[in-house]
């Protein structure tokens, strides 16, 4: 077997393309998508800046207040406009939305009527209005709640002690509004993801790209197999004292091995050059490492074992490979797809091993909470190697 | 050396051997001629122990067939009708991978890997890749990795198909050189002139079924067609009327 394997390693590194796109072109797709992710480079942890047009047709003290309090935020940028021109810039994709607000808005709040403001908006791009909706509903909330109650107070005592002179009646205000009693002491604290300094979006970059790139030079070796078929080199092997099954096998260890050199290339490249933190279970690593190889090794001969011919597999195995690494997360991070595609995720090696390399380099978790996704990732290797076995035999080492 | 007896095979509804007999003797050059499909490689794959016949009996070299395998895959070499080579290798990398398969030492390995390129007289191309070569000198390297675990039956499976006469002439020296130092070879081949040139005695084979076997002289009379003069175009007229002139799949 170990001719066999060293002959295929011979005419791996003698094709300098298959170098090329093993090693080379993941490594540039994983920097790219880094980048895209904005996960190296100068980036500080956040998000760019949502701009938001404003329009305030009130224009009265409350409302320059909240515009203020709006623009003093560091996920918005108020751009002031006015309210035909910002539902047009809207409407043009120039902005994702704009704040009106209406004339009354200050009469609204002191007299506890409906506050006239409005928010338009362009629903596709519903990442930017995420931002937009979580600060200002928490700006607005707090500040008109702020005046509400001021005024409240301010007609009540009115209304029950209007005899009480105005530095009593100040004082009191003061001391019902005091910003510490307004204040909702709720602690934000990110717990995930604090305990090791990799961005999240590198973690996607490199596990995802890893594994959509280990699964296309996977499926070359096992179409390779069909390209020897053809070639009449297998016919020669049989003719050899060697058993058909070893054949199999040797490519499939060349498959894992190239596989493991591979994932083992790109954390070592993520570690050197893109600064992940290597801080993490290394058994974890290492067993990761191994099943996520064994498992897109076998699913890559399986996909040259259900083929028929050469060209009929690389057509396949293109079509699965990129539907599966669409669905498992390789290309869109699985955090932003709907809950349904996440369920269907389930099916894809590469949900399996992108979660896996999250638990190990997001949560930092350890090897035993990481086993259910490796028991996972072997056990489709299982499969997919008796499936490869049984159909290679059938339709391969047949002549 | 080797015994076909009523040997049978079927695949599915297809039968692709049927009741073939033959004996070769030690040192002979045997032809198998027939037309495509007629049955020629599934002989070729039974007698290397590939496909088990359904029936009948092969004995080479005094070991049936289907007691030992193993043995039989390395007291024989097969060139197989493809070129089946590494192309990214070169022709002495291919020489040692497939001679390795053989577990020779590795020593001798290279000893006879250098040899061999001598006998098919590429020892200065020894360190190109196989897709430089030309189709001529593909099917050199295609024989000599057969000839690597010293084998004492060699089996050529349509070995000159395109290729020019040059190299077809180099291709039928070897083969006469082989022979002259002992080895016993079967011979298939769609070429007459090729059987005419080399072969003791030939076999031709149609529909699964030896229809006729014997030297050319026996064949001439088995046919009917006594035409010595004409020797070129003799096992050709020979072939045609007993395997048919209707045209094959």
């Amino acid at each position: 077997m170990f001719k066999l394997f060293k002959k295929d390693l011979t005419l791996f590194l003698h094709d300098r393309r298959s170098v090329i796109l093993s090693f080379f072109l993941p490594v540039i797709l994983i920097t790219l998508f880094a980048f895209a992710y904005g996960s190296i480079g100068s980036y500080n942890g956040r998000s760019e800046p949502v701009e938001l047009l404003v329009a305030d047709l009130d224009l009265t003290g409350s409302s320059k207040e909240i515009v203020n309090k709006i623009d003093s935020l560091e996920d918005i940028v108020v751009v002031v406009s006015d309210s035909v021109r910002s539902r047009e810039l809207v409407i043009k994709g120039e902005y994702v939305s704009a704040l009106i607000i209406y004339k009354g808005f200050q009469d609204s709040l002191k007299y506890g009527n409906s506050i006239p403001v409005e928010l338009i908006y362009d629903r596709s791009r519903e990442m930017e209005i995420g931002i937009l909706q979580q600060n200002l509903i928490s700006t607005i909330m707090s500040s008109t709640g702020k005046i509400i109650v001021n005024s409240s107070i301010e007609r009540y005592m009115q209304d029950q002690f209007p005899d009480i002179d105005k530095k009593t009646r100040d004082a009191i205000l003061k001391t019902a509004i005091r910003k510490d009693n307004n204040s909702l002491a709720v602690k934000w604290t990110s717990i995930v993801g604090e305990r090791n300094d990799t961005k999240l979006g590198l973690i996607q970059a490199v596990a995802g790209t890893a594994i959509l790139m280990l699964l296309f030079s996977v499926a070359g070796v096992g179409t390779s197999i069909l390209e020897e078929k053809e070639n009449g080199t297998i016919k020669r092997l049989l003719y050899s004292p060697l058993k058909g099954s070893t054949i199999l096998y040797s490519k499939m260890l060349f498959a894992f091995f190239i596989s493991v050199l591979q994932l083992t290339a790109m954390f070592l490249f993520a570690w050197l050059v893109l600064n992940m933190d290597m801080n993490v279970s290394m058994s974890g690593l290492i067993l990761m490492i191994i099943s996520t190889s064994f498992a897109v090794s076998s699913l890559g001969i399986f996909l040259a074992a259900i083929a028929k011919t050469r060209h009929q597999a690389q057509n396949l195995s293109t079509i699965i490979i990129l539907v599966m690494s669409a669905i498992g997360g390789s290309m869109i991070p699985m955090f932003i797809m709907p809950a349904i595609l996440q369920k269907i995720a389930l099916v894809s090696v590469n949900y399996w091993g992108i979660q896996g390399f999250y638990d190990l380099f997001w949560r930092v978790l350890p090897l035993e909470e990481i086993l259910p996704k490796i028991l996972i990732l072997m056990g489709i290797g299982v499969v997919m190697t008796i499936l490869s076995i049984r159909l290679f035999r059938k339709r391969i080492m047949k002549l | 050396m080797i015994t076909l007896k009523s040997v049978y095979k079927t695949f599915g509804n297809i039968e692709a051997v049927k009741n073939v007999s033959f004996n070769i003797g030690k040192g002979e050059i045997f032809g198998i001629l027939g037309p495509n499909g007629a049955g020629k490689s599934t002989i070729v794959n039974i007698l290397n122990t590939l496909v088990r016949p359904d029936r009948g009996d092969v004995i080479i070299d005094g070991i049936n067939i289907r007691n030992d395998g193993n043995t039989i895959k390395l007291i024989m070499g097969v060139v197989p009708q493809e070129i089946a080579l590494y192309e990214e290798l070169s022709a002495y990398e291919n020489l040692m991978f497939w001679g390795g398969l053989y577990n020779i030492p590795k020593p001798e390995l290279r000893a006879k890997a250098i040899e061999t390129l001598g006998i098919v007289d590429l020892v200065n191309r020894k360190d190109d890749r196989i897709k430089t070569f030309s189709g001529g000198m593909k099917r050199r390297i295609n024989i000599a990795c057969s000839l690597l675990h010293n084998p004492r039956i060699l089996v050529l499976d349509e070995p000159t198909v395109g290729v020019d006469p040059q190299n077809r002439n180099h291709i039928f020296e070897v083969i006469e050189r082989l022979n002259s130092e002992g080895m016993t070879i079967i011979y298939t081949t769609h070429y007459m002139e090729e059987a005419e040139r080399f072969c003791d005695r030939i076999a031709i084979i149609d529909t699964g079924q030896i229809v006729a076997q014997g030297t050319l002289k026996e064949l001439r009379h088995i046919s009917g067609i006594e035409d010595p003069d004409s020797r070129g175009t003799n096992l050709e007229s020979i072939y045609l009327k007993l395997t048919g002139k209707e045209l094959r799949d």
